[in-house]
């Protein structure tokens, strides 16, 4: 794993309390001690800020030691974000625990697997079916423009839903909020020519499962699930488009696993460190978490700069035949980090400098009219080496695949040229 | 998981309370009202709980609004954990985070009093993007003014002090069975008092009592200091959030000079609306009065009574 120094922002969340600390941190010394000493002080904080997400962990693991704490061990660790699901919380302690035990007592994982009967943490990840809606596929029937076959994969007993196009090295194209993968129907045509263009649906969204509660998504959550599908689709050679959310994820996931990616096109979007985005995206964002209901067609209708017809703006509210189906569209918009506190800002920044070594090509299509990410060009600019040209796409809005899908599909194609 | 009420409770009292866990712990709940209204957060502070709002619930309701009155752990209806590092501010602050998120609060008006307003505005800054207005009275929420009654050693500082403050707010429990029945302005009756009283009967179980105040920052380095200053810092974001600050100029606590300081730092509050013939707990000494208030702001800045 591999640590960077929290900013000088982010430690001075950090409120070292001495009664804290007496009451809850001081009942086990020589293991503090030992991952001290493994991982050393700043370390062990980050690894804490880095494995839950949330300030709580944060501010208990530290308190100038760096070790975890009993109410850390014992999972009450829900200060400012929501707990998350259970078999969530288990798979996590599961991984602290071996991972003690790896400092501790130096046993590797390998052998801790071997020689026990510990459930594996994949056994643990399974989404309890009673949470979850399924939309009707007959919601989905006669969809302009997008004949294709659905496929699915489960990922943590859930059913991730894509559709696959053409044939050659993958072309991912990662959709985000309130989308699906219907999206990119006018680009998958054309690239579809070139590679085997693939379009999954993120959880919560298009035809994958819908889980109810909203403790259920994070941004965390959404990079694990993408992360599984990739696997399991054992993709490699892949070029990576993400709009909106389908960057935040993708990015995160070509850090991770570089290897597998040959080429990022990085559309209206941006990977957030913390830092403020812009007045347009506060502004949806604080639009969008007073609402109970989102009326998808109509707000889709609104953002497009084209007219779009009855039938395309009823396929964009296809996924949701009720509210009960929206958690996922409608937390969505507070997952992305604004705040250097908030989850995720701080795995983005670590992100950034793996994705700063990266000498990968990268095209980086921004609509002349998006008011929510647009100011984010110029930041993923300065974080590639080798990005092409500027490239702005004119009358086009922040759906941008929808504004001028074949344009973008045809820049797209000359620069693979 | 909630206790009983007594019968001489329900006429003062009427309502049923819920819970949901908090942070490993229980925390009851008023909610009345239409479910798809706009929810309203009634905090109190120390040594109070949702009784508090028993005058306003019934006109906030009757004008359409979701009346969501909790207990914060140690007081009320709720668990009371002897153990002061559940007791902080930070961890109220995160019982009340945890409470909105589970409830799936959004739109949220936050009304608070005493503690329930580093409280509710520390929860709120969390989920800023959700809260749609704020309603403050005899509270604060910064570092910088300091009145004289939390400064000096009478009563304060030598009513909590070590070993002192056992006795006094344990053993002759000067605040758990004083507190409203104290400082009523209007003839409290005996049942109202055994209201504000009972749930603190128990031995021990009014930890919350003094191991909160001991958490008021008076300086730099004070418990609860960092996490105020946090809270100050990030009052500019309210600035497009409507505020409104209700008072009573007769607190010895939170005397008028506090509601003046937080118009500096709150400068587009409306108010402070004052209310005389009340003290430190306005909302039992006022409440009927303060409710129409409240409504009316609400109606005009969030768009009638839906």
């Amino acid at each position: 794993m591999k640590f960077i120094t929290p900013s000088e922002e982010e430690l001075s969340y950090l409120r070292p309390d001495p009664l804290l600390w007496e009451q809850e941190l001081d009942h086990w010394p020589e293991a503090a001690e030992e991952m001290e000493k493994a991982v050393g002080f700043r370390a062990g904080k980050a690894y804490w800020r880095s494995q839950h997400d949330h300030l709580y962990a944060l501010e208990l693991a530290d308190l100038g030691r760096g070790r975890p704490s009993r109410a850390m061990i014992y999972g009450h660790w829900d200060r400012f974000e929501p707990r998350p699901p259970e078999h969530e919380i288990t798979a996590d302690l599961l991984e602290f625990s071996l991972w003690v035990s790896e400092i501790f007592s130096g046993l590797d994982r390998k052998i801790v697997d071997k020689l026990t009967h510990l459930p594996r943490t994949k056994e643990l990840l399974q989404f309890p079916e009673e949470d979850v809606k399924r939309t009707p596929d007959n919601r989905f029937l006669n969809l302009p423009d997008f004949p294709y076959e659905p496929q699915y994969i489960d990922v943590e007993n859930l059913r991730l839903a894509y559709v696959e196009h053409g044939t050659g090295d993958p072309i991912l194209m990662l959709h985000g909020e309130p989308t699906w993968g219907y999206l990119y129907r006018r680009m998958i045509p054309p690239l579809a020519e070139k590679g085997r263009t693939i379009a999954p649906d993120l959880i919560g969204f298009g035809r994958s499962d819908k889980p109810v509660p909203e403790n259920a998504y994070s941004y965390k959550a959404h990079v694990r699930w993408m992360r599984q599908f990739i696997l399991a689709l054992d993709l490699n050679q892949i070029t990576l488009i993400g709009q909106d959310w389908g960057g935040l994820i993708g990015l995160r996931l070509l850090a991770e696993m570089p290897d597998r990616f040959q080429r990022l096109v990085a559309m209206n979007t941006a990977i957030p460190d913390g830092s403020p985005i812009s007045d347009g995206f506060t502004n949806w964002r604080n639009f969008s978490q007073k609402q109970t209901e989102f009326n998808v067609p109509a707000m889709m209708n609104q953002a497009t700069q084209r007219e779009l017809t009855a039938a395309e703006a009823n396929a964009y509210g296809a996924p949701f035949p009720s509210k009960e189906y929206q958690t996922g569209a409608l937390v969505f918009p507070r997952l992305v980090p604004i705040r250097p506190d908030h989850p995720g800002a701080y795995e983005n920044r670590q992100a950034i400098e793996i994705l700063k070594t990266l000498d990968l090509p990268v095209l980086l299509p921004f609509a002349e009219g998006d008011v929510v990410l647009g100011a984010m060009e110029p930041v993923l600019r300065s974080i590639f080496k080798n990005v092409a040209p500027e490239l702005v796409i004119k009358n086009a809005g922040h759906f941008i695949q929808d504004d001028a899908g074949e344009e973008v599909a045809g820049h797209i194609l000359k620069w693979m040229a | 998981m909630l206790s009983p009420k007594p019968e001489w409770l329900k006429k003062h009292f009427p309502w049923q309370q819920k819970s949901l866990l908090v942070n490993g712990r229980s925390m009851a709940y008023v909610d009345e009202g239409p479910q798809d209204g706009i929810p309203v957060l009634l905090l109190s502070g120390n040594p109070t709980w949702g009784f508090l709002y028993r005058f306003m619930i019934p006109v906030l309701t009757e004008a359409g609004y979701r009346a969501i009155a909790p207990d914060w752990i140690g007081a009320g209806y709720s668990d009371k954990p002897r153990n002061d590092a559940a007791l902080t501010l930070p961890h109220h602050i995160a019982d009340l985070v945890s409470f909105m998120d589970q409830l799936e609060l959004r739109n949220f008006v936050i009304v608070g009093q005493d503690w329930g307003g580093p409280q509710g505005i520390g929860a709120a800054l969390q989920r800023l993007e959700r809260m749609a207005a704020g309603i403050f009275m005899n509270t604060w929420f910064f570092n910088d003014y300091l009145g004289a009654f939390h400064s000096t050693p009478f009563p304060w500082t030598s009513w909590l002090s070590p070993l002192v403050g056992q006795y006094f707010h344990k053993r002759i429990k000067i605040l758990s069975h004083g507190g409203p029945s104290v400082t009523t302005q209007r003839a409290m009756t005996d049942d109202e008092a055994r209201a504000y009283h009972h749930i603190f009967d128990e031995t021990d179980s009014d930890h919350v009592v003094l191991s909160w105040p001991r958490t008021i920052p008076l300086k730099d380095g004070d418990r609860g200091w960092a996490t105020m200053q946090a809270i100050q810092d990030r009052l500019p974001e309210l600035a497009n959030i409507p505020i409104l600050l209700l008072w009573g100029p007769e607190d010895e606590v939170f005397p008028i000079e506090y509601a003046h300081h937080m118009k500096k730092l709150l400068p587009h509050a409306e108010g402070p609306i004052e209310f005389d013939k009340g003290r430190h707990f306005i909302q039992d000494d006022r409440g009927a009065d303060m409710a129409p208030v409240m409504v009316d702001f609400l109606n005009r800045k969030l768009g009638g009574d839906q």
